[in-house]
């Protein structure tokens, strides 16, 4: 094996563990904030690979900036979705009901968004066929592609303006007060319902954005996310259950797992490694790497 | 009685499969009913473990995959007949709920479930990997029954309501045993029933163990009536959890009758839909299930045959409790004199990060005495119970129960030895009648059903609640629960019980009444501790008081004393009130 | 309490009305029905899609021209149904066609792991199937009820590997090292199972990437890494499906990576590559299939251009064609609609004429004991300036083997 091959996998595993972490840490804010496992959060990053194609075919947007315009609209979803479905679901006061309760909602709601998307837009699989999808940019012997280079650099933004937002404006603010003790924040006149919905809502924009990220290089098809939300879960619990920064080293080590994991197994096993390293997660520290203490940001 | 409600019930289960497998008489019906009958049973096995256990497994199809392939993949290499194959099957099934629970079921609440999610996604891709995406089921025309290939449709739903009707018996077994009410103590609060002398990581093993058997047994018949072709996807899949889990929710999880009514409804409207609309809307049936799903989480999450059963006419009234202090009963006599020491506790220290609990609190217990331990907020008593009981290890210090070391030993261990406990906050089964509230507790000393009745008709005989003994217990009133929960921690058959806070909460004549009973049971032979923070009600139910402070023991001795002592009073009053009000006291104090 | 017995036989009460409320599907009773179970929504849609093409355009033409004569001049009628993308909703498909009405033969499923589920379901309900699938193990199972005209998949891997070896020798450059890069379905399995396990040994090729996967692939970066750290003369290609296929082709453009690529399947040849990759890369990729225009059925290639719009004709078309005109002479020579009689007719059936006969190569269709069609030889195809050619066997070629590279 030699260095530049093994150079070669880390890289092609980074890249990817970015657009992991994007996607990570939407997951992580919603636990976070919200305590709601959302098993849907995968099915919302197709929506947004989808509506990043749409944007690159009817309207002849880049899907780097197609990404990025995402976001509002699935905010807004979010707000709804959290509003109409989540606000309704109490496990009878008892918290690990709750928890229990939203995981199989969100698994409803998945299998609902999977579906009508496959038997609105049909199965058939589709790609943006971007230009720069299959160029490579050429560094020393390491083949960088140039999308998913692109997608990591505005991955780590958009990860980079979360964490910003959460410690340095008064609404972020807010969100990390109402995760962190919601009858206290409620006496400071923080309504902790609105800003389950705004994490909810920031939650899958973010994930909808990595999905068009994910879309300049990656086929589009209602079951993609049948995927991600493993590595999504996996790279979430790794980080530590709500801990953003967690979630976003999570999603990078995930990414090189995933890469690594073929120097030792053959192409089928590949996602044996994460499940494994899943596991023993779960059961040596099931705190993660960054505990509970960090739990917000 | 329920009892035989329920074993009447199985009985028309089967009858009417019975019927329908004798009476339709397209392929394509009987197509659906097999199904039917397969769900039922794979919602069954996964309402074991969580229905009556309440851990949530969203990885049962683990089980499922492995019946099917076992099965096939014993009859496709070693020509090995299904019929010996799918006990194969099972026993592999049980040997993995073995190997996944044990490290499982030490993780806590969503953790549990997520990590289940984990199995049946690795065994998917092992299958692959080994050459096994698809394994059909090879065609045997000499003997074809002996290799579970049958011609006639019906066969197929005969064999999957004789494993429905097997699956029947084996839940509702487990609900009318000493596991069964072990495991829903479990769900309600796991801690509770530790205290109760429920050994709680053997109860969830068990269920597991028995929820794997059927769900094996399911898939093997699955592949052989409906799939002719096993691949990963199709028994480790998605829709498999998906299917199990809509059946139980959508029927009624944690009662047998649940995963039937679920099958029933779900699976005829889903295999129509996909059979009328699946060509030109393919997907349809999983809006389908997930609609329902969400439909189900929102507005009936505890499934249509507890939405729909109307509660009996039996609802508790609030009764006054059958005994009123002063009626006819023996007087309560004044203690003799305190016995032997039961309970040591010897320099008992507990630290939590940036909080010492509890520091170096040593005390006895005599037999037969009711000892109080009272203390401001915050000042241990919790905590100390907890050491007690063995929810908490204490960083330094012995509990010695009747001379031998108990510190350190399983809550239900120290159960089964003698303390028992009861809760600050009564969490009871909403859905089962009081005496089987108290059940549960009864069950320590012994498995036996009818013997576990008896003792726990006395326990709710001791505090006064025989008459409700067959209500549910959603109409009690305060005090009435906290009898309820008096007599859980008595039907355990305790030498000392450990109350705390029995008496928060209640009014002035149910503060009467407690200590009424609390008097009973010591003078029935059980010593009692009991905490309380407020000092009023003890004054004239102990006969020694300990006063916590901070964690530690800051006095003890005779009520009247300890009352008395200038440290206490600054303890839960403060120095300025002392200053003011005793100042000769006050001046008697260290600074 | 007595309520709950109650509202449970209330609700198994409703689950039994339920299964009659199943719609019957009105039939004229002198057509005769053939199914055909194919993938029609998917990944692998696109095959399905032109499987239909053809058979409709067999049925168009045997209806137009008197229908079935021994049964009255009876019409066939053609009843689809969408095996998906899962062995399971292809069983279950096949399932629901099958029992719905009477139907007298079937055809498909295309990718050989569908078939194999397909063909349990109509063994069972005894219907005759065809199919154009390779995967050897379709007629390995003592099945009686299974015709399979395409060579198969063990035979295709032989011949593709002497093809390749042979035009390497002509090109002074002799093979040394090999890639195995394909999904894990039934017909690529058996493909590669022979090379891997012998074939590739006995002619002195080391084997230096063996790259599977479970459809859908979700990243071909690491297969193509892979290639290019081993450098392989040679990659046998197995993606079975357009979206996977792809993936594999443009991560090899990206790479620029240089190696011969020797497919196996039809797959291989639909006209979307040529937008996708673009035809200078298509250029000399060849694949082995078993059914292809050859030369002289120019005006057959025609017709079918001309009906659908599609640019040229491929296998699955060609082969359904095929198949529905072969159960039309089984109809015939059974003078029946009746399932069993038709497999009867099938498995004595000798033709040399007629266009089942003369599409597939090499014009005589007959079926051993074990329902493959006996003779059946590969086609090589290779892509030319943006079209597939058959350029193997050459007797019947419509362009010469292009070897230069």
């Amino acid at each position: 094996m030699v260095a530049s091959e093994l150079g070669q996998y880390v890289a092609t595993g980074l890249l990817v563990g970015g657009v992991y972490a994007l996607m990570s840490i939407g997951l992580a804010l919603i636990f976070g904030i919200m305590r709601v496992v959302n098993f849907a959060q995968g099915d919302f990053m197709m929506l947004g690979m989808y509506l990043t194609f749409y944007y690159a075919v009817a309207l002849g947007i880049d899907p780097l900036l197609g990404a990025l315009l995402s976001i509002p609209p699935f905010f807004v979803l979010g707000l709804l979705v959290h509003r109409a479905f989540l606000t309704r679901v109490t496990g009878g006061g008892d918290p690990n009901r709750e928890m229990d309760a939203q995981l199989i909602l969100t698994l409803g709601l998945s299998l609902v968004i999977t579906n009508a998307t496959t038997m609105i837009l049909s199965p058939m699989p589709r790609a943006i066929n971007a230009p720069y999808a299959t160029r490579a940019f050429e560094v020393g012997p390491l083949l960088l592609n140039q999308a998913r280079s692109y997608s990591f650099a505005i991955a780590l933004l958009l990860a980079g303006a979360v964490y910003v937002f959460l410690t340095r404006t008064d609404l972020g603010k807010a969100l990390r007060a109402a995760a962190d003790d919601p009858e206290a924040a409620g006496y400071q006149g923080i309504d902790v319902r609105r800003m389950h919905g705004v994490a909810f809502g920031i939650g899958i924009a973010l994930v909808a954005a990595a999905g068009g990220l994910l879309a300049t290089y990656h086929p589009i098809e209602p079951n993609v996310a049948v995927n991600f939300i493993v590595l999504m879960f996996v790279a979430v619990v790794l980080g530590g259950l709500g801990s953003i920064p967690g979630a976003f080293v999570g999603g990078i080590v995930i990414g090189l797992v995933q890469s690594l994991t073929l120097l030792l197994l053959p192409l089928q096993l590949q996602n044996v490694g994460v499940f494994v390293a899943f596991l023993i997660v779960l059961y040596v520290r099931p705190q993660g790497l960054f505990g509970r203490r960090a739990r917000s940001v | 009685m329920p009892r035989d409600r329920g074993w009447l019930g199985i009985a028309a289960v089967v009858a009417v499969g019975l019927v329908l497998s004798l009476a339709l008489t397209e392929r394509y019906h009987h197509r659906i009913l097999t199904l039917v009958l397969l769900w039922a049973t794979m919602g069954l096995a996964w309402n074991v473990i969580s229905g009556y256990a309440g851990q949530i497994s969203f990885g049962h199809q683990a089980f499922f995959g492995i019946g099917a392939y076992v099965t096939v993949l014993l009859a496709a290499k070693l020509h090995l007949t299904p019929w010996l194959g799918m006990l194969g099957g099972a026993g592999v099934a049980v040997l993995a709920a073995v190997l996944i629970g044990a490290p499982t079921f030490r993780l806590a609440g969503i953790y549990f479930g997520l990590a289940t999610l984990a199995y049946p996604l690795i065994f998917r891709i092992l299958m692959d990997f080994l050459g096994y995406q698809e394994v059909a089921i090879p065609m045997v025309r000499d003997h074809p029954v002996l290799f579970m290939q049958f011609e006639e449709p019906r066969t197929f739903d005969l064999l999957a309501l004789a494993l429905l009707a097997a699956t029947l018996v084996l839940s509702r077994l487990i609900e009318t045993s000493r596991l069964g009410y072990s495991l829903r103590a479990i769900k309600e609060n796991e801690q509770a029933a530790e205290a109760m002398g429920v050994d709680a990581f053997r109860c969830k093993m068990a269920a597991y163990v028995l929820s794997a058997a059927p769900a094996a047994l399911a898939g093997a018949i699955y592949a052989h009536a409906i799939l002719f072709v096993v691949t990963p996807d199709g028994v480790f899949g998605v829709i498999a959890i998906v299917q199990t889990l809509t059946v139980c929710l959508v029927g009624g999880v944690g009662t047998l009758w649940g995963p039937v009514i679920g099958a029933a409804i779900m699976i005829p409207i889903s295999e129509i839909l996909d059979t009328t609309a699946g060509d030109r809307f393919p997907g349809i049936q999983g809006v389908v299930y997930g609609a329902t799903l969400m439909a189900i989480m929102m507005w009936a999450p505890e499934g249509l045959f507890w939405r729909l059963r109307r509660r009996p006419a039996s609802i508790a009234r609030a009764t006054p409790v059958a005994t009123a202090p002063g009626t006819a009963e023996a007087p309560v006599t004044a203690p003799a004199a305190p016995g032997p020491v039961l309970l040591e506790v010897r320099g008992i220290s507990k630290a939590f990060i940036g909080l010492q609990a509890l520091s170096e609190v040593s005390f006895d217990v005599r037999e037969g005495e009711i000892l109080g331990i009272i203390g401001p907020n915050g000042a241990g008593k919790t905590t100390l119970f907890n050491v007690l009981n063995g929810f908490l290890l204490p960083d330094r210090g012995e509990v010695r129960w009747g001379g031998a070391p108990i510190t350190g030993l399983q809550p239900h261990v120290v159960c089964r030895r003698g303390i028992g406990r009861t809760f600050q906050v009564v969490r009871f089964f909403p859905h089962l009648t009081v005496l089987e509230n108290v059940l549960v507790g009864a069950f320590a000393h012994g498995a036996a059903p009818a013997a576990a009745r008896e003792r726990a008709r006395a326990s709710l005989g001791q505090v006064g609640l025989a008459g409700q003994a067959d209500t549910l217990p959603a109409g009690l009133t305060t005090l009435e629960l906290r009898l309820m929960e008096l007599a859980r921690g008595l039907a355990t058959s305790p030498r000392l019980v450990l109350l705390d806070e029995p008496l928060a909460g209640l009014s002035a004549d149910g503060v009467e009444l407690m200590a009424v009973m609390i008097r009973r049971t010591r003078a029935a032979g059980v010593t009692v501790v009991i905490i309380e923070h407020t000092i009023q009600a003890l004054v004239k139910l102990a006969d020694r008081l300990v006063v916590l402070d901070h964690g530690r023991r800051l006095a003890e001795g005779a009520p009247g004393e300890v009352t008395r002592n200038p440290a206490v009073i600054e303890a839960y009053l403060g120095k300025r009130w002392l200053a003011r009000h005793a100042p000769n006291h006050a001046a008697t104090l260290q600074p | 309490m007595s309520r709950r017995p109650r509202s449970l036989a209330l609700t198994l009460v409703l689950s039994l009305l339920a299964p009659m409320v199943a719609v019957p599907i009105a039939m004229a009773a002198d057509d005769v029905k053939i199914a055909l179970v194919a993938p029609l929504s998917g990944r692998w849609a696109r095959q399905g899609q032109l499987k239909k093409m053809g058979a409709e355009m067999a049925i168009e033409e045997i209806n137009s021209q008197g229908g079935i004569k021994a049964l009255g001049g009876a019409k066939i009628v053609l009843r689809e149904a969408d095996a998906g993308d899962s062995v399971e909703k292809a069983v279950s498909a096949a399932q629901r066609v099958l029992t719905r009405e009477k139907i007298s033969a079937g055809i498909g499923s295309w990718l050989s792991s569908f078939t194999l589920g397909v063909t349990e379901v109509a063994e069972r309900l005894q219907v005759p199937w065809l199919t154009l699938s390779y995967a050897d193990n379709i007629t390995e199972r003592g099945f009686k009820y299974t015709f399979q005209s395409s060579p198969v998949s063990s035979l295709q891997a032989e011949q593709a590997l002497a093809l390749v070896v042979d035009i390497a020798k002509k090109n002074n450059r002799p093979l040394k090292k090999a890639a195995l890069v394909g999904d894990n379905t039934a017909a690529t399995v058996f493909f590669f199972k022979p090379l891997r396990e012998k074939l590739l040994a006995a002619k002195g090729i080391e084997l230096v990437a063996d790259e599977v996967w479970t459809p859908p692939l979700a990243d071909a970066t690491s297969i193509v890494q892979k290639l290019r750290a081993t450098q392989p003369d040679i990659v046998f290609y197995g993606a079975t499906n357009f979206p996977d296929s792809i993936q594999v082709l443009q991560k090899v453009k990206e790479f620029n990576l240089k190696t011969t690529i020797q497919g196996v399947g039809a797959w291989l040849v639909t006209p979307e590559y040529v937008k996708a990759v673009g035809k200078e890369n298509l250029e000399g990729i060849q694949t082995v299939v078993a059914a292809h225009p050859l030369k002289g059925q120019e005006a057959l290639v025609k017709k079918f251009v001309q009906r659908t719009g599609e640019p040229f004709m491929t296998q699955d078309p060609l082969c359904t064609y095929a198949h529905v005109w072969l159960i039309k002479e089984a109809a015939e020579q059974a003078k029946s609609a009746d399932p069993k009689a038709i497999r009867d007719a099938l498995a004595k059936i000798d033709l040399t004429a007629g266009p089942a006969a003369t599409t597939l190569h090499p014009g005589r269709i007959r079926f051993d004991d074990r329902g493959r069609r006996v003779g059946a030889i590969p086609i090589i195809v290779q892509w030319q300036n943006g079209e597939p050619h058959t350029v193997v066997p050459t007797a019947v070629a419509t362009r010469p083997l292009a070897t230069a590279k």
